[in-house]
């Protein structure tokens, strides 16, 4: 593995009895670089998430992932019992955690909100703490398993510009596991697609920043993202209810 | 048949006018306005109906003092016993054991449940025998716990550790398992050692089942004396009680029942009070 590479994933297989929901996934990506991974529900693209975060060791093949490395899940999942502060330095080693903590919630704005309990927080707050205690160890790679899903459409622009900017700031790789196709072009640099159990499709993202969804090159991978999911655009007025990929604002 | 229907309509919409109400509004500060009377206060008032009936029928010769003494003879016998230090002696006898048995039943009870809810032989081991046992009416094993541990005051104390050490284990444990699977799951992605583990996931987590379960040992604890000190009690409320019985004094059963009474009440308030403090966190709190 050069040093310049921070996940290294070669033909990851993983069964749930006799259903091979990963079928041989190989991927490798750099330092700082932004993945989005896209699927439809039940791809296994959390699956393989999970994999990549030491979660499930159930799975077949060789993983190579940095050892500094965090997730931000669905849920905020905020130890309820624990002030903000104690849930962001949840775990660190050392002396200094709590400033180093106090710090990464003023970057998520968040400040003021240490001593608080996660149950005065809003989702979007919650969510925001819940980036700060994975930001805060100071990732090399940081797993993002749909954090968004959960959120108002208002409060998830928002969070865009918030991981943008930590992103920036921070540049660890990122992984974002979603189903939604905005989402990711608007993020990542790179857009990969799970199908079938295999990666079917990788595409570096040429949208010039900032990103607008009017852009022509926008609509086009908007366009072929969507077609690899399986979502015909042209006959979206006939809504397909068992399908819920494509883009749910 | 359309146009029929739409005169229909149309002719309702103008004869149909809607009539307005004027709903109260302004009202907000009423009752503060008023002299208020708090609502526990307000609530006290049933009780004491009931105790001026009681001294009613006690006055009036409707109940004889041999079947049930009236409630200024009560509190007569209460006062003497009070400050000749009987009561006191016989109180601090009786708080002992509950104390004794709440010592050695909290850490035995909470003890199982952490053993139990934290591995898999843990519970294999101690969960079914537990969740079995905890069937049998402990006041059954009286007689078995006299062959053992004879008539002195530890079988009284080990009664109430039995009665004690079931409710914290069968609430804690069951604490300890609902405690969210994503929880566990964080630990491992923050890197939490197993004793980091128990200590910011497990303990706080299964905090409000015990305390459920220490609510309900300590209720138990005060019905479990009253049978342990029938035992060949030599001190406590609960031998004044017999004591009383065989002379008729009804006036002192009298006390001895509110005195077990007001000490369930307290022992109650206590652990409410915990409650408030340790569980500010809790939604809806």
């Amino acid at each position: 593995m050069s040093t310049d590479q921070v996940v290294a994933v070669r033909d990851v297989r993983r069964s749930f009895g006799e259903r091979e929901v990963l079928r041989g996934i190989e991927l490798r990506f750099a330092r700082g670089e932004f993945v989005a991974l896209l699927g439809r529900s039940g791809s296994g693209k959390s699956t393989f998430l999970r994999a990549l975060a030491g979660l499930d060791d159930g799975a077949d093949g060789e993983i190579r992932v940095p050892r500094r490395r965090s997730v931000v899940f669905q849920d905020p999942r905020l130890l309820p019992w624990a002030s903000v502060l104690d849930n962001v330095v949840l775990g660190l080693p050392g002396r200094g955690t709590d400033a180093r903590g106090r710090t990464m919630l003023a970057e998520v704005g968040l400040a003021g909100h240490e001593d608080d309990w996660p149950k005065t927080l809003s989702g979007g707050e919650a969510q925001r703490a819940a980036l700060a205690r994975a930001l805060v160890r100071d990732p090399h790679l940081l797993l993002l398993d749909e954090p968004f899903g959960a959120l108002d459409a208002l409060t998830r622009v928002r969070m865009h510009a918030l991981v943008q900017q930590l992103h920036t700031r921070y540049r660890p790789a990122v992984l974002l596991v979603t189903h939604d196709v905005d989402e990711a072009v608007l993020l990542a640099d790179r857009v990969l697609v799970l199908t079938d159990g295999v990666i079917s499709l990788d595409e570096r993202v040429s949208v010039p920043s900032p990103r607008l969804r009017g852009h022509p090159e926008f609509i086009a991978l908007r366009s072929r993202l969507l077609r690899e999911l399986g979502v015909d655009e042209t006959a979206e007025g006939a809504h397909d209810p068992s399908n819920n990929t494509g883009d749910p604002q | 048949m359309t146009a029929t229907i739409q005169r229909i309509i149309v002719r309702t919409a103008v004869t149909d006018v809607p009539e307005l109400v004027t709903l109260p509004t302004g009202r907000a500060d009423t009752r503060r306005r008023r002299f208020h009377v708090p609502r526990s206060i307000e609530r006290l008032f049933g009780v004491v109906v009931l105790l001026g009936l009681w001294q009613l029928a006690a006055s009036a010769g409707w109940i004889s003092p041999r079947q049930l003494a009236g409630p200024s003879t009560v509190v007569t016998a209460g006062w003497d016993m009070a400050k000749s230090g009987v009561l006191g002696h016989a109180l601090w006898a009786s708080l002992q054991r509950v104390l004794w048995g709440l010592a050695f039943g909290i850490p035995i009870g909470a003890g199982l449940a952490l053993i139990a809810g934290l591995s898999r032989v843990g519970d294999d081991l101690v969960d079914a025998n537990v969740q079995m046992l905890r069937f049998v009416p402990i006041i059954a094993l009286q007689g078995l716990l006299i062959v053992w541990l004879g008539i002195g005051e530890t079988v009284k104390v080990f009664l109430i550790v039995l009665g004690v050490a079931f409710p914290i284990y069968v609430n804690t444990s069951a604490a300890i398992r609902s405690i969210h699977p994503g929880y566990r799951e964080l630990s491992k992605v923050v890197g939490l050692s197993r004793l980091q583990m128990i200590r910011k996931v497990i303990l706080p987590g299964a905090l409000p089942g015990f305390l459920v379960g220490l609510r309900l040992a300590s209720g138990i604890a005060w019905l479990l004396l009253v049978f342990a000190e029938q035992i060949n009690a030599t001190k406590g409320i609960g031998y004044l009680m017999i004591r009383a019985q065989t002379f008729f004094q009804t006036d002192v059963i009298v006390v001895g029942i509110v005195v077990y009474a007001v000490l369930g009440l307290v022992c109650d308030s206590i652990v409410r009070v915990l409650e408030h403090g340790l569980l500010r966190w809790q939604p809806g709190r």
